[in-house]
């Protein structure tokens, strides 16, 4: 029995500069904005002064929570910060969740998380040379001695690197996991009701349930831990890249 | 087709890049804007109404003040008006006492005088009629010559005895 488990389909491939692939990945990011902005806009419509609508309370809440929780991590200061990060967050968590309903997952490509990290490498890079200036920048990489530098090089790619395969590989893990587990319980099946009829012996009858309890764990519990602390590390490395 | 399940593919990079940057702006625009817009004119319309509640608040007690002052004034006023007219009674009163003793004590005067002339009066007309009644009696009762000379000493001596006894 052959297993395979595989990277995003690709739909499509736009033909300029030697191809421009439009895959599962980008449709369903796509998908989860529009989910998210979609929710937004359904939330903040009608918005008063003197909320009466639950709805507004849960905007506000949402809003408030972010707030807070930058605020808290990162100092006040970062304020401007806060829908960024609230967006990092939202983006990585329904990407996540969005496998619970059978889709691909866009943070199961290693691409995506690339592009967060590197973003979050460029806002890091950012903040350090407003905070110390171009030459102070350059100069923190011979800290504490000369000797060190090519270490702190590493260790600044290391930075986004780490980030996006922490996160890729946790979900990637999961997938593969019960991509594993699926086949394992339809192979146990076919072993164990081998000999009855065909229309019976097709039923995946192991297939049921344990799974489940795996995709709580992987894609409910994973999901939401994951792009927690992607998004924490994110505020660590940009506010400590303002000390 | 499907891509490796460990890849990198650049265009992708790109435009997952791409998709975070618009969905960041999404998120800003159509959620923390319309949120936080209203949280500050929440915030706004509390700080009016708190200092418009420290304003009145100000005014009260300045009203309330002002009315102790005036009340205080007042009671004031009050405490020498009522002084004032009990003086002006009692000088009244007194005006008015001592005026009716005076009148009183002229009218006793008066009448005092009065009583002693009529008094006086009396007394004559009585030592009149008495003097004329004695002659008549003496004259009549004694029928006897009495010298002009005697006559005359028996009538003084009669009045005289009419006046001790008067």
């Amino acid at each position: 029995m052959e297993i395979s488990v595989s990277g995003a389909k690709i739909y499509y491939k736009i033909p300029i500069f030697g191809g421009i692939p439009i895959t599962e990945t980008l449709v369903n990011t796509w998908i989860v904005m529009a989910i998210i902005v979609g929710l937004c806009i359904w939330l903040t419509r009608g918005l008063k002064v003197h909320a009466t609508s639950k709805k507004q309370i849960v905007a506000e809440f949402l809003v408030e929570t972010a707030n807070n929780f930058v605020c808290g991590n990162m100092g006040e200061k970062f304020k401007g910060y806060v829908p960024f990060i609230a967006s990092l967050f939202v983006l990585s968590m329904v990407s996540n969740l969005i496998s619970l309903t059978g889709m691909y997952s866009p943070t199961a490509d290693l691409s995506t998380e690339l592009a967060w990290a590197l973003l979050v490498f460029v806002l890091i890079t950012y903040t350090k040379i407003k905070t110390n200036g171009p030459l102070g920048y350059l100069k923190g990489y011979t800290q504490p001695i000369a000797v060190l530098t090519p270490f702190n090089i590493i260790s600044e790619i290391a930075t986004p690197i780490s980030m996006a395969f922490r996160h890729f590989g946790n979900i990637v893990s999961g997938s593969v996991i019960t991509t594993l587990v699926y086949a394992a319980l339809a192979a146990l099946s076919h072993a164990l009701l081998g000999w009855l009829p065909q229309a019976i012996n097709n039923i995946p009858l192991f297939q049921v349930g344990l799974p489940a309890f795996l995709s709580v764990y992987f894609d409910l519990f994973s999901g939401c831990l994951q792009a927690f602390i992607f998004t924490m590390l994110t505020m660590m490395y940009i506010s400590s890249a303002a000390e | 087709m499907n891509q490796e399940l460990v890849s990198i593919e650049v265009w992708t990079v790109i435009a997952q890049w791409c998709n975070l940057l618009i969905l960041f702006l999404l998120i800003k625009k159509f959620l923390f804007k319309p949120v936080q817009n209203i949280l500050n004119k929440r915030q706004a319309e509390i700080d009016t109404l708190y200092s418009s509640a420290n304003e009145a608040n100000k005014t009260a007690q300045e009203l309330k003040e002002n009315y102790e002052t005036h009340l205080k004034q007042a009671k004031e006023e009050a405490v020498e008006i009522i002084a004032s007219a009990n003086q002006k009674a009692q000088k009244q009163s007194e005006d008015i006492v001592r005026e009716a003793h005076e009148q009183a004590s002229n009218i006793t005067a008066k009448a005092n005088v009065e009583i002693e002339q009529e008094r006086k009066k009396a007394l004559n007309e009585i030592k009149d009629e008495i003097s004329d009644i004695a002659i008549n009696i003496a004259s009549k009762v004694v029928e006897k010559e009495i010298s002009a000379k005697d006559h005359e000493r028996l009538i003084e001596e009669f009045i005289n005895n009419v006046g001790d006894a008067v």
